[in-house]
Order: C-alpha cells, then sequence, then structure tokens
C-alpha cells in the first residue's frame, strides 16, 4: 500500500495558513515597530518642551543656583506623578518637588550646547525617559555659569499602552487568519465539488450500479469526463466483441469437432477424411481471432502519422507480389496523422492495399488524406485505395463487406481482408465504401471522424 | 536446392524437412534463433524458411543478423499471428514473402519455388533454356513441348542449372547444395546423375543442353 498522499484540500489549506502566518507576522511586526518609534518620539517631544519651559522661566537666585520661578505644570510639582526635572549648577542643583522619594539619578553630563537622551532607572526599578540640556547662562548682571537642565518621564504608562496595542494586533490578525481560513476551506469544498462527484460516480461505475459518468461538468473537468467515457465506451465495445467472438468461436468449433469425432467412431481417420474438417477450423479460428485482437479506439490514443506504415506496406508488399508488377503511388498529405492503435492503422490499410494488390492488373493508387470538421479538435482520416482490376460489382458490394461476419460461415481466404477492415473501421465509428475507380477497379473508400 | 528450417516446434520442423527432402530437397534444420543464425552465416543455403516465434533469439533477428553480415539468400517467414504489423516487422528485416500458420505445404513449396526462381533473376514462373523449358510452379519439365519424367532429385538438379543458367556451376557446388551435410560427397555421383539427366533430356543426342567444362563443372546456356 503506498503511503497517503495529502488530499487536495489538506495542501491548500496548510500551505496558505503558512503563508497567512507569515505575512501576518510580518505585518504585525511593522505596524508594532512603527507604532513604538512614534511613541517614543512622542516621548522625546514631551521632554523638549519641558526643558524650554524650565528655561524660559529659570533666574539665577542669590545662591548661583538657576531654579524656575514658577512651575507651568502641575505634574512638576506633584511627587510621584511621573514628570521630573532637575537644574544642576556648579554651586548646587534644583530638584521639582515631585522628584521627591522617586530615587531618580541622572548620569550623564552634557557640556553646553549639547543635548542627551538617555534611558534612567527609578528607585522602584521602572524606567524613565530623560533629556539633559547643557547651557551657558549669561544673565544681564553677574557672571556667566554653566548649567545641565534635565527632565525625565516615566515610560511606565507608554509600555502600558504599547503592551495593549500588541495585544490586540496579535488578536486582530489571529481572527482575520482563522476567518481567511475558513473561507477558504468554505471555497475549496465549493470549488472541489464536482470532484467528489466525480470519485461517487466512478465508485458507482466500478460497483456496477451506472454505466456512464453523467452530464454538466466545469469546463477544467469535461476533458477528463469526455475521455472516461469514451474509454468506457471502448472498453465495452471491445468486451462486447471478445465475448461474441469467444462465443462464436465456441459455437462454430463445435461443428468440425463433431464431424471429426463421427468419422474417428466409424474408423475413418484417413487424411483425407479428415482434412475438410482441419480446414474448416484452421478458417474459423483465422476469421474470428483476428475480429477479435485488433486494438480498438479508446481516448488515449496519440496521433499516428500515416505516411510512414503506407510506405512500409509497398515496401513489403512489393516483396510479396515480386512476380507482378505492380506500380503503387502513395498521395499522402503533409502532416497527415490520426489517433488510433499503430497496430489497427496497419492492419486497416494492410487490408485494404493488399486487396488492391490481389485484384489489380498493374496500378494501386492509395491516398490519405485529413478529413476535418468544425466540431473536432482532432481531424479524422480518409484512406482511398484504388486499383485497375474487375472491380466489384454493385450487387457484391455489401455482401463482400459482410463475409465471414457470421461465425457459422465458412469462408475462403479470399476477400475476407475487406470485412475485417470493416469491422476494425467500426470499432473507430468510420465506414467504408466500395466504388468504382477511375482506373477500371474497385475503389475504397475509408472514412474514420474525428474527435 | 539447400534450405534451412529454422522452426522451435520439433514435430512441425520435423514434418516440413521430410516433406521438403520428397521434394528433392537439401535441408538443414535448427530449433532455435542461435543455431538458425550460425545455420544461415556458415553454411551455403539457398533459401531459410524462418518462424518468427522462436523461444530466446527471435527469427526476426536472426534475418537481421543474415543481412546485414551480406547473406542475402530468400527468406520465407512462418507467422503464427496473422497481423499485418507482423508482416510488416519480418518483411521489414529483410524477409522476402510470408506464410501464415497453419499452412498447407504445398503453399509453403510454391512460395519456396517462386523465391528461388526470382534470386536466380528469373521473374515468369516459365524458365526456358533453348528446347528446355522448366514451369517452376508447376514442377514441370518439357523439351520441345514433351513432357519428360524427371525423379525429385534429378529435377531438382536441373532446377539448380537452370535458375543459374549461363553460369558454370561446380561439381563440388552441386554436392553441397544437392546432399545433406552428413552424406558421403562423392562427385561421382553427380557426373551419374549428370548421365542420366541428359539422357532423359536429349535422348538423341540433338539439344545437347547440358555442356561439360572439364575441371570447371556444367553449364546450360540462358536463353
Amino acid at each position: 500500500m503506498a503511503r497517503a498522499v495529502p488530499s487536495l484540500q489538506s495542501r491548500l489549506v496548510l500551505t496558505l495558513a503558512a503563508v497567512l502566518l507569515v505575512a501576518a507576522g510580518a505585518a504585525a511586526w511593522a505596524l508594532d515597530s512603527l507604532y513604538r518609534n512614534l511613541g517614543i518620539r512622542a516621548q522625546e517631544d514631551v521632554l523638549d518642551a519641558q526643558v524650554i519651559a524650565l528655561i524660559s522661566s529659570a533666574e539665577i537666585e542669590a545662591d548661583g543656583r538657576l531654579v524656575p520661578q514658577n512651575l507651568a505644570e502641575a505634574r512638576l510639582s506633584t511627587p510621584g506623578s511621573g514628570l521630573y526635572a532637575e537644574i544642576e549648577g556648579a554651586t548646587g542643583r534644583w530638584r521639582s518637588p515631585s522628584s521627591v522619594g522617586s530615587g531618580l539619578a541622572f548620569t550623564s553630563a552634557p557640556k553646553p550646547g549639547e543635548r542627551r537622551f538617555e534611558n534612567v532607572l527609578l528607585g522602584d526599578g521602572t524606567r524613565a525617559l530623560a533629556l539633559s540640556l547643557g547651557v551657558h547662562w549669561e544673565p544681564e548682571e553677574g557672571a556667566a555659569r554653566d548649567y545641565v537642565i534635565r527632565a525625565a518621564q516615566s515610560l511606565e504608562p507608554w509600555y502600558a499602552q504599547l503592551l495593549r496595542v500588541r495585544t490586540g494586533l496579535v488578536t486582530g490578525f489571529l481572527l482575520l487568519g482563522l476567518l481567511l481560513l475558513g473561507a477558504l476551506a468554505i471555497a475549496l469544498r465549493v470549488a472541489l465539488g464536482p470532484l467528489r462527484r466525480l470519485e461517487q460516480e466512478i465508485s458507482d461505475i466500478e460497483a456496477g450500479r451506472s454505466d456512464a459518468l453523467g452530464t454538466g461538468w466545469p469546463r477544467e473537468l469535461s476533458g477528463v469526463t469526455g475521455n472516461l467515457n469514451a474509454l468506457l465506451v471502448g472498453e465495452r465495445k471491445r468486451l462486447e466483441r471478445y465475448r461474441t467472438t469467444l462465443g462464436n468461436l465456441a459455437h462454430s468449433l463445435k461443428t468440425p469437432l463433431a464431424a471429426m469425432r463421427g468419422l474417428l467412431e466409424q474408423g475413418d481417420s484417413t487424411a483425407a477424411a479428415l482434412a475438410p474438417q482441419l480446414d474448416r477450423m484452421q478458417g474459423i479460428v483465422q476469421h474470428q481471432l483476428k475480429r477479435a485482437v485488433f486494438g480498438g479506439s479508446g481516448a488515449t490514443l496519440t496521433d499516428q502519422p500515416v505516411l510512414e506504415p503506407l510506405e512500409q506496406l509497398r515496401t513489403a508488399l512489393g516483396k510479396v507480389y515480386a512476380d507482378k508488377p505492380i506500380r503503387m503511388t502513395l498521395a499522402v498529405a503533409p502532416g497527415t496523422a490520426y489517433p488510433i492503435d499503430a497496430g489497427d492503422l496497419l492492419e486497416l490499410a494492410g487490408n485494404l492495399v493488399d486487396n488492391a494488390c490481389k485484384y489489380c492488373k498493374s496500378s494501386v493508387a492509395v491516398r490519405a488524406t485529413p478529413w476535418t470538421a468544425a466540431e473536432w479538435r482532432r481531424p479524422g482520416l480518409v484512406l482511398e485505395v484504388e486499383d485497375d482490376g474487375a472491380g466489384i460489382a454493385p450487387a457484391e458490394r455489401a455482401r463482400v463487406l459482410e463475409r465471414g461476419v457470421r461465425a457459422d460461415e465458412t469462408v475462403a481466404g479470399q476477400g475476407i481482408g475487406l470485412s475485417v477492415a470493416r469491422e476494425i473501421a467500426t470499432a473507430y465509428s468510420g465506414t467504408i465504401e466500395i466504388g468504382e475507380s477511375r482506373l477500371g477497379g474497385a475503389r475504397i473508400c475509408l472514412r474514420l471522424p474525428g474527435r | 536446392m539447400r534450405v534451412l528450417v529454422l522452426e522451435d516446434e520439433p514435430a512441425l520442423r520435423e514434418t516440413l524437412a521430410r516433406q521438403f527432402r520428397d521434394e528433392g530437397f537439401t535441408i538443414d534444420e535448427a530449433g532455435d534463433g542461435v543455431e538458425g543464425e550460425f545455420a544461415g552465416l556458415e553454411y551455403p543455403i539457398d533459401l531459410a524458411v524462418v518462424d518468427l516465434g522462436l523461444p530466446g533469439r527471435s527469427g526476426l533477428d536472426a534475418i537481421r543478423a543474415w543481412r546485414k553480415a551480406g547473406r542475402n539468400f530468400p527468406v520465407l517467414i512462418l507467422t503464427a499471428r496473422d497481423s499485418w504489423q507482423e508482416k510488416v516487422a519480418g518483411l521489414d528485416a529483410g524477409a522476402d514473402d510470408y506464410v501464415t500458420k497453419p499452412f498447407r505445404f504445398e503453399e509453403v513449396l510454391a512460395r519456396v519455388q517462386a523465391l528461388l526462381r526470382r534470386s536466380g533473376g528469373w521473374s515468369q514462373p516459365l524458365i526456358q533454356c533453348g528446347a528446355v523449358a522448366l514451369d517452376t510452379r508447376a514442377q514441370e519439365v518439357r523439351v520441345a513441348g514433351d513432357k519428360i519424367e524427371l525423379t525429385a532429385f534429378e529435377y531438382r538438379l536441373l532446377e539448380y542449372l537452370m535458375l543459374r543458367a549461363g553460369q558454370v556451376v561446380s561439381k563440388a557446388e552441386l554436392t553441397e547444395k544437392l546432399y545433406e551435410q552428413d552424406f558421403e560427397r562423392d562427385s561421382n555421383t553427380i557426373e551419374v546423375f549428370i548421365g542420366r539427366l541428359r539422357r532423359k533430356l536429349d535422348p538423341d543426342n540433338r539439344h545437347q543442353p547440358i555442356e561439360t567444362l572439364r575441371g570447371r563443372g556444367y553449364r546450360i546456356a540462358r536463353g
């Protein structure tokens, strides 16, 4: 037993799930990093604004410290508010009331004109973003001094917000993905419906509940179902032919067998007595089996070029009829080909051309042309074989084609070729017509329809 | 006339060989493709009768091997499958004619006669050399219109010479072609048979159809 191959549906769903996972992951990551960058920028802008506000209200006091004279931002006055400020100079520092007990420790000490952002830790272990700006202060009176103005803001509220955004992103994308996969599964079920129907109908045929596929298939499947039906019909025809042949064979062999048994029981086993029965059995075997062996039409046949077998036949028959000066002309339209079993094509042409060689005086003409019709995708074939012999009388024509068809009819070897050719042609839904040739003899026209 | 019978079914092979011998032919028998191919390559045969359905090396292969080695004796194929595909394959491989099994010996013999005659360059079944006329179809000999009764061996001897009319045929060649391999070869026997043939064909010594070329062999004049 071969390893089970995953179904089309699970293949598609698994592949698309993987694609969705990667795509959603990438999208979420991109959105997240965009949001983070924008968030950090906003934090930095807040700190910039705080530092500028501090500078604008700061004045140097008597002890040399630079101190903001009024705090516009209420959070700076409230301890633990999350917004902190500090101005440090050579003579001491000012800290905002909010810094009390925060455990905030700035580390960077930029030179005047320098601006630095840093991440700092508060006493309780939470993180904050800090901005330090070095300034060179020149008051209207007194000496100029250097200060560092600092502001810091806790990142915790922002982190909490980021977490909420991320959770939202992940759940959003997961839901979207599941929704898409669900929709896909439904779409596949609808799209693959005809395949399930095909499976069901084939198992019906196998079980003998049905003998052909129904109609109304989507365009993508109509080729397959059409071919399957043609194959089924071909197989059934072939089976029927085998049955008929075997039945006929068994039935028709009984007569000569009975005759031989009778002769033997009478004690007459001389060659002269037995030979006619043997001949009869030989004829029956040859003609019946010849009918059954040909391949028959099927959907899987490839196009056979027609010129090559005809040329082979001309060479072969040239040897067989070496004593008869036969001029055989072959006229095959370039590229003429027909979907037929190679053996059947040779058998058809062989029987017709051999017959013509047998009955001609000196000339045989073979012509093969494609037979086109609008509804055929693959053209049919017309094969005409003419000779300059005596021809076949109109009254004889039907009989010649039927010759040897009936099982109990004993037939001499001559002329059986035409009826065999007709049987093969019938298997390909073709026809054989007997007419008169311009050469003076018979004109056999074989027409095999296209598909 | 030396004929190779290549057929794997012993009963059929022996029957064919016996029937050919009764007709005055010299027969080489082979039961498989390898043996048959060797015989065709090594023995001076005039014609081969080959069954296509041999076990092991096929009849087709043997025919191809002979043709490849330049052996151009005529080949008659026996085929059990009466399909054109098989016949064409055989003729294409180098065979010259076919007979479908089961067959009557007369049919095989007629085809063999025709092939031998054609390989001698005669396109008509009637071979005429001076007053002597040999009908290969009826296997009859007439001299100036009168039918002459010949034994099978005498007929084959005359046929061999007439098919090669105009050519000198040596006693050694006649011995080789008209006697079985294992027969004792005695060129005197040929002389005896030529003598008998001359007496039958030309009792009054008027036509002198068979010419003796001392030390070289015999010749019948063409035409």
